[in-house]
């Protein structure tokens, strides 16, 4: 799939906003919760990181001034459903920071706060599952995209819950640990995605499928024929054949190649997750473990590890290989 | 209904005709809007098209067969490019045609990446999806004579290899050609239950017997003995 800069932003950005805000509530829900201010901060990051990737989401658009009308199948879209709860979302969480900026207690604000986390989690798996529901696409449909996205989203919203509660002094304890835990969950969760993806090369469809060569007659002589027929033998028949491309029919791209045929080279795909590895978990890792309190340092944790997930990102629709590249050639995907 | 198409792999040539028939006459077709062209005499031309032919190899020379391969929506029985529209521009007819309403399309891309065939292409000059129509505007149209009430590209073919009809119709020719043929729709494996079938090449005539083929084989001959061996 061409990595499409627009979606890699928004996923990662969203993806990081709503891990934090369902973090920020979640915390005020078990009794964890920042001190009034430092939490009005963490809903004004988290709000901005998901609504800068809500509008670089609209970029991805051929034609943006329909993107109204995307909230109308909500009962079997899944986009349609992200873009519901986004909407949702903004309301409960502006009505969850006000109610936390007159420091407000009581059955309301824990209302709020509930209603944040779960429309939090919603939107990301809304995100997720318009990627693994795409059966075309062997990369992306399996339970390890919800998974992926989920944690990378908590993970990197647990890196800046940390560096508020650091810059604070409060709850860093809890949050470092939740930080960890998360971090190791998530690195887990993307490790093997990498490997279900390898693994998955063996059952991967293949042009011979694709064009429904198993079903041809069996009496075709293939390549084995002559061979078979030296040795008395009978040819395997055309089932048994390899097909390749022979003429594509387009003299220069079109939009399936522009879509589907981004190939990524061996070599860039080894460097890209050293790079998302280091970035998204190793320099957060680092941080989290030395204790540093300083508040730029936070941020620029913070910011490797949205770059480092950017990374990973891009990697997701790198990799994902369509199965309209087997029509352009491809032998598998 | 389940209107559809049957595909003879075993009398196309790969001439295209369906494809440029396809892309005449839905160059202004009213449900679908212009096919756009992109530097249509540029250095590099592209544009959209609903009906793409693609030509295999199978098997390796001297040992080899061609198969032209015209693909264009399958009008899917279990259309995913239907349910994952977030605008409701995508839809299916009672009669099975899958459609895009050009007006509520937002162009998200998102029912191409659900369409395992290619089915779809984006129209950057509108901003929209296009995909075939099935000729919607031709199969319904009662000022066009009754023979002439079929899709373009299947009225194109020179060499008869395509039919248009009723799949949920046991006596209509595209339901008799795919059980007497063995026809088949691609990747059913994924689910979309492909209305459109294509038709297997026929097994090949025998020419000579086995025996000759081991005579010429011995003569340094195999081009002349490969592709005519039957059991």
């Amino acid at each position: 799939m061409k990595p499409s800069l627009s979606i890699i932003f928004f996923t990662v950005s969203s993806g990081a906003g709503l891990g934090l805000l369902a973090l920020l509530a979640l915390g005020d829900l078990l009794d964890q919760a920042l001190p009034s201010d430092a939490l009005m901060q963490g809903i004004a990051v988290a709000l901005a990181l998901v609504a800068a990737g809500l509008a670089s989401s609209v970029l991805h658009l051929a034609k943006p001034a329909n993107a109204w009308r995307a909230f109308s199948r909500f009962r079997t879209s899944w986009l349609s459903r992200e873009a519901v709860f986004a909407a949702c979302l903004f309301p409960v969480a502006l009505a969850y920071g006000v109610l936390a900026w007159t420091a407000e207690g009581g059955a309301l604000r824990a209302l709020a706060a509930l209603g944040v986390a779960l429309l939090a989690w919603a939107v990301l798996v809304s995100t997720a599952m318009i990627y693994a529901s795409l059966k075309p696409i062997r990369q992306w449909y399996s339970a390890w995209t919800p998974v992926n996205y989920l944690l990378l989203g908590h993970w990197s919203g647990a890196v800046l819950l940390l560096g508020l509660a650091r810059a604070h002094a409060a709850h860093e304890r809890s949050f470092g640990w939740l930080a960890g835990v998360l971090g190791v969950a998530a690195l887990i969760a993307k490790i093997g995605q990498w490997r279900a993806i390898t693994a998955g090369a063996r059952d991967a469809p293949t042009l011979e499928r694709a064009i429904g060569v198993p079903k041809y007659p069996n009496e075709y002589s293939n390549k084995y024929a002559n061979k078979y027929a030296n040795e008395g033998a009978q040819p395997p028949g055309m089932t048994m054949a390899r097909a390749r491309l022979f003429d594509v029919g387009h003299s220069h791209g079109t939009f399936l190649t522009d879509e589907f045929g981004f190939v990524l080279a061996r070599r860039n795909a080894v460097a890209l997750r050293i790079a998302a590895l280091s970035a998204g978990f190793g320099v957060p890792a680092a941080w989290i473990a030395s204790g540093a309190t300083n508040a730029a340092v936070a941020w620029l944790a913070a910011i490797v590890c949205l770059a480092g997930l950017l990374a990973e990102r891009w990697l997701f629709f790198a990799e994902a290989q369509h199965t309209v590249r087997l029509y352009h050639g491809a032998p598998r995907t | 209904m389940r209107l559809g198409l049957v595909i003879d792999l075993d009398t196309c040539v790969g001439c295209h005709a369906c494809a440029t028939a396809c892309k005449e006459w839905n160059a202004s077709s009213p449900v679908s809007g212009p096919l756009s062209d992109y530097e249509p005499f540029g250095a590099e031309p592209s544009g959209v098209w609903f009906n793409r032919v693609r030509h295999y190899e199978l098997g390796e020379y001297p040992a080899s067969k061609t198969i032209n391969f015209p693909m264009s929506c399958m009008h899917c029985a279990d259309a995913d490019c239907v349910t994952v529209c977030p605008t409701g521009a995508s839809y299916k007819r009672d009669d099975g045609i899958v459609l895009v309403d050009q007006d509520k399309c937002m162009g998200c891309n998102l029912c191409a990446w659900a369409c395992p065939y290619g089915a779809r292409e984006l129209d950057t000059a509108s901003g929209t999806m296009k995909k075939c129509t099935l000729c919607v505007d031709r199969i319904n149209d009662e000022l066009l004579p009754p023979e002439e009430r079929q899709p373009a590209c299947v009225l194109a073919c020179p060499t008869h290899g395509r039919f248009f009809g009723d799949f949920d119709d046991p006596a209509s020719e595209v339901s008799r050609l795919t059980a007497e043929r063995g026809g088949f729709g691609l990747m059913p494996e994924l689910g979309y239950a492909p209305v459109n079938q294509y038709l297997p090449p026929r097994e090949p005539k025998t020419v000579i017997a086995a025996s000759d083929v081991k005579a010429l084989l011995e003569r340094g001959l195999a081009s002349l003995a490969s592709p005519v061996i039957r059991r």
